[in-house]
């Protein structure tokens, strides 16, 4: 399997989630997957300011001059991409969200009925599944991993594709690469 | 009342949600006593001083676009700077926040669009120890600039009508909320015309009609990233 990791961790002085990731990518790594991480506090990500250029002027291509195209080819050639990101305040960093919302050029203005919603059709005839990998930050809980795996399963959706796993790194990186390996 | 607005579109003043602000401040200044400043996220140089300016107001409302079924980033930046960022610094004891409601608007039609994230908006509140006054979601907004005016008619006396009982009670209306959300999900019968007509390309009209403006109709299904 092809697995593309987006760190969201904002804080270099922070290190236990790029750590984890480390080591998520070691044990995957040696069970045969190819594994590529992406560090979004490294890169050049703008925040997406809704011109639509990727819809209406250049379909499937930002308007932005940045680091996302990188991004873009990777996560369309995966079978899996994780977003990663200590929580704070509830929520995914603001620079994962960032990147997150860029993904609009990958999919179609148009809209289809999908689970008797309203969702983008597709650009692509194949999209990689999504999970979410939280670290938890000393205010969080329960409730906010849950919210974030709900929020996470729609954006599944608008990405034509499915929520495959939600994870926290309290689990060791063995389990959670061997789940992986199942899915 | 003293109210702050923080518009969160990344278009900013030109946004629909400034337009729908513009509305419900028209119907808030109505009221006699209050005041009210917009701040604008997409600048966030600002955002230090702008959750300043919200611990000293009588009331808080953050609105937002609905950006990949959540806060846009610069929203998100917004919270962690309202909340000092990050996690292991929270050990200060907190200030009471004033009284926080939120207005979502999404292009989708439909109000279950934005449900998810207003747990989340509901649940910062609690977690900046404010009161949480509510979360207002409008769907079908996308297209309303474009659109003869007639049509937004009573969209925007809706906008008014709640910054108006908000000028007031410092409350979103229940029943003008229920019905700007509208609809929560599609019914079976619209579910059945959506499917009859959508073969005919109905509702990509729109699209497609600025796609040929931009000369961009043909290249409409490109593909830049297919492996």
């Amino acid at each position: 399997m092809n697995i593309v990791i987006l760190n969201g961790n904002p804080d270099p002085k922070q290190k236990d989630l790029d750590r984890y990731i480390k080591s998520l990518g070691a044990d995957l790594t040696s069970r045969g997957h190819t594994f590529q991480s992406f560090q979004l506090r490294d890169l050049d990500i703008r925040q997406c300011i809704g011109c639509w250029s990727c819809w209406i002027k250049t379909p499937g291509l930002c308007a932005q001059r940045d680091d996302m195209p990188q991004i873009y080819k990777a996560v369309m050639a995966a079978d899996l991409v994780i977003f990663s990101s200590p929580v704070i305040m509830g929520f995914m960093s603001a620079l994962l969200k960032r990147a997150n919302e860029r993904f609009i050029p990958l999919i179609h203005p148009y809209i289809a009925l999908v689970e008797g919603e309203c969702h983008h059709r597709g650009r692509y005839d194949r999209y990689p599944a999504i999970g979410i990998l939280l670290h938890r930050g000393s205010d969080t809980d329960d409730e906010d991993i849950a919210i974030i795996t709900d929020i996470y399963r729609r954006v599944a959706v608008n990405f034509r594709t499915t929520l495959r796993c939600a994870f926290t790194t309290d689990r060791p990186t063995s389990e959670v690469s061997h789940a992986i390996a199942d899915l | 009342m003293r109210l702050l607005i923080c518009n969160g579109s990344p278009r900013g003043k030109g946004s629909n949600t400034a337009l729908l602000l513009k509305h419900f401040t028209d119907g808030f200044s109505a009221c006699g006593g209050n005041s009210v400043e917009v701040a604008y996220l997409m600048r966030t140089k600002e955002h230090a001083a702008i959750a300043e300016k919200a611990r000293g107001a009588q009331a808080v409302i953050i609105a937002f676009p609905l950006y990949a079924d959540s806060m846009p980033g610069i929203v998100k930046e917004f919270i962690e700077a309202l909340g000092g960022s990050q996690p292991k610094s929270r050990s200060k004891k907190q200030k009471e926040f004033p009284p926080l409601g939120f207005i979502v608007q999404s292009g989708f039609p439909e109000a279950v669009h934005s449900r998810s994230v207003e747990r989340y908006l509901e649940k910062l509140a609690k977690r900046l120890n404010a009161r949480y006054i509510g979360t207002v979601i409008k769907g079908g907004v996308e297209g309303i600039q474009s659109r003869p005016a007639y049509l937004n008619r009573r969209l925007f006396m809706a906008f008014r009508s709640l910054g108006r009982h908000f000028g007031v009670t410092k409350e979103f209306h229940p029943i003008t909320m229920k019905k700007l959300a509208g609809m929560e999900k599609f019914s079976a019968i619209s579910r059945f015309f959506f499917r009859l007509l959508a073969p005919t390309g109905l509702f990509d009209g729109g699209w497609d009609k600025i796609l040929k403006q931009n000369g961009a109709y043909g290249r409409r299904f490109d593909r830049p990233y297919q492996p």
